[in-house]
């Protein structure tokens, strides 16, 4: 049988008196798709963290391809194949494009601390301006981050999310702050990525959820309430009754 | 891009020719007064400065301890040099003495990097003038390594193709070469992974550490780079006044170095040198304008003056002239 990518068995986040993820347990297959609905307040966010390794749980246990990841630091779960976004978009504003891409992808190779310049040649700099073209941000390389569209920022984290050729990738709400006219862009880039790329996006926004997903986990309150295909989801009654019956 | 190349070599020539041009337009005495008092020393201090603005506009820290990070290569220098009075250790020539006065300001900056590597903003500030004002203090007291308060004297530094090192054309060319060259650096130095790392962690430090960087080696690092360039200053600095004592290491010489670096710009590290430049023109000329016991007065006025019309120093003041001219038709 296929491991999973990750394996959530019990986790558990409590702050102080507030429990914020209770006893989620779930697999996701290499691969596949998933999305993590639920309102605000739902638990999705420190999920997510606990999984990034931001914060340990306070109980249960999360293995990555089979390997146990809970104790780890953020920069251990980068090195073993996790890549992540940010809610709020975490960038170096006063670099360019391409340097934010090429500190990405200098970040898990054995000489990311250097003195010396890359040459004309360098490979790191060389995937950095892949990565560019893959994000459509190649006619933007030379522009500080500052100076980019909030579309263009989300691109961009997504692109060095990439930088390390995760096996996991981690997007929380890619979506968040966007225009409508961004939107279809952000699905499309999400619709590239390749299946050899495990993929879990936490969502509020159902528009963005649905089509970029194999199956959608639903969270409210801190738990998991339902699990199901994305044309399963929008019948569901319990999730009608979260999104429609006030919810909120 | 090619421009730049162009006015940044143009600009150098004439920094090379200047001591020749200033008889054209002052008298023999004063040109020679200014190419000596003036030019020379504010390189010098340009060059102490110029670390502290290394690390303010790449990495996001304010260090007061970089003066004391120059004496220790000016005190390294005085204590192991052969002919330097009193005796306290001698047995080296320049030669020797002076890298080995730069590798221990490169140490004591790595040093004051690691003690502060978790600290920021105002507690940076805090820990690093601590750090300077102990240092100060330990060698101001010891006599048996520093001579206490008197310091050390006839550091009077080598002699270069039959030329005098003090003498104040050579030593105006061997400051401005030695600017040059660290100032060359630094730009080098900004466009390696180190170096966009350190203006990753100025910008965002969590996320630097989330692509698998270390922040604390990178930031100790950067002190480490820091303290090579004041540790330069400082060797400039000791031949230039034949010796050293606590007195250009306390809390007024290390209150200096961060006022040149405001009033020249935090935003690039070239505003050491304009900051240096303004400062020892008023230190100079504070009798004349004013009154010499008023320099203080002075000197805090001209800070005011530009931090209220310029927030980012004298270099902010230039752009903004620049986008001025720039908008009319």
């Amino acid at each position: 049988m296929t491991q999973p990518a990750l394996r959530l068995a019990g986790v558990s986040r409590r702050f102080g008196a507030l429990q914020a993820v209770r006893d989620v347990s779930f697999d996701v297959m290499p691969g596949e798709r998933r999305a993590v609905l639920g309102p605000n307040g739902a638990g999705k966010t420190t999920l997510f963290n606990t999984i990034c390794g931001d914060y340990p749980p306070t109980a249960g246990s999360i293995a990555l391809f089979g390997e146990d990841i809970t104790g780890l630091r953020p920069h251990r779960r980068t090195r073993m194949g996790i890549g992540r976004t940010y809610q709020t978009s975490l960038l170096f504003n006063g670099l360019t494009v391409l340097d934010n891409l090429f500190i990405a992808v200098r970040g898990l190779r054995p000489n990311r601390f250097s003195f010396l310049r890359p040459a004309r040649g360098d490979a790191g700099l060389a995937k950095a301006r892949e990565l560019a073209e893959r994000m459509r941000l190649s006619h933007l390389l030379g522009t500080e981050v500052l100076n980019l569209s909030h579309g263009q920022r989300r691109q961009l984290e997504v692109g060095m999310a990439l930088a390390g050729d995760p096996r996991l990738l981690m997007l929380d709400e890619p979506a968040a702050g966007l225009s409508p006219g961004d939107r279809p862009e952000l699905l499309r880039l999400l619709r590239e990525l390749p299946r050899t790329l495990t993929l879990v996006l936490i969502e509020h926004d159902m528009d963005i959820a649905l089509p970029a997903a194999d199956i959608v986990t639903v969270m409210k309150d801190g738990e998991v309430v339902v699990e199901a295909t994305p044309d399963r989801i929008a019948q569901d009654p319990v999730v009608q009754a979260i999104y429609l019956g006030g919810g909120h | 891009m090619r421009n730049t190349i162009l006015w940044s070599l143009l600009g150098l020539v004439a920094l090379l020719m200047l001591p020749w041009a200033l008889p054209f337009v002052l008298p023999a005495n004063e040109a020679a007064f200014w190419t000596a008092n003036i030019l020379g020393r504010a390189l010098v201090f340009g060059i102490i400065a110029m670390s502290l603005t290394f690390l303010a506009t790449y990495g996001g820290f304010i260090s007061l301890a970089q003066m004391m990070v120059a004496g220790i290569a000016g005190y390294t220098l005085a204590i192991l040099v052969d002919g330097a009075v009193p005796h306290i250790l001698g047995g080296f020539g320049y030669g020797a003495a002076i890298p080995l006065g730069l590798l221990a300001a490169t140490l004591m900056g790595l040093l004051v990097g690691a003690i502060s590597v978790r600290t920021r903003d105002i507690y940076l500030l805090m820990i690093t003038l601590a750090l300077a004002m102990g240092v100060f203090r330990f060698i101001e007291t010891n006599i048996a390594w520093f001579n206490g308060y008197e310091g050390i004297r006839n550091v009077v530094g080598p002699t270069l193709f039959g030329q005098d090192f003090r003498n104040p054309l050579v030593f105006y060319h061997i400051a401005l070469a030695t600017a040059v060259l660290l100032y060359a650096g630094i730009l080098y130095l900004v466009r390696t992974p180190f170096g966009l790392v350190l203006q990753g962690i100025r910008d965002n430090p969590r996320r630097v550490a989330a692509l698998g960087y270390s922040v604390g080696l990178h930031r100790i690092a950067a002190f480490g780079v820091a303290g090579f360039i004041a540790g330069c200053g400082g060797i400039l600095s000791t031949i230039y006044n034949i010796g050293i004592s606590p007195g250009s290491i306390g809390l007024g010489a290390t209150v200096n170095v961060l006022i040149m670096s405001v009033i020249g710009g935090l935003g690039h590290p070239v505003g050491a040198f304009i900051g240096s430049l303004i400062y020892t023109v008023f230190d100079t000329f504070a009798a004349t304008i004013y009154d010499r016991d008023r320099f203080n007065t002075l000197i805090g006025v001209v800070f005011l003056a530009i931090v209220l019309v310029s927030p980012d120093g004298a270099i902010g003041i230039g752009a903004r002239l620049r986008r001025l001219l720039a908008r009319r038709p």
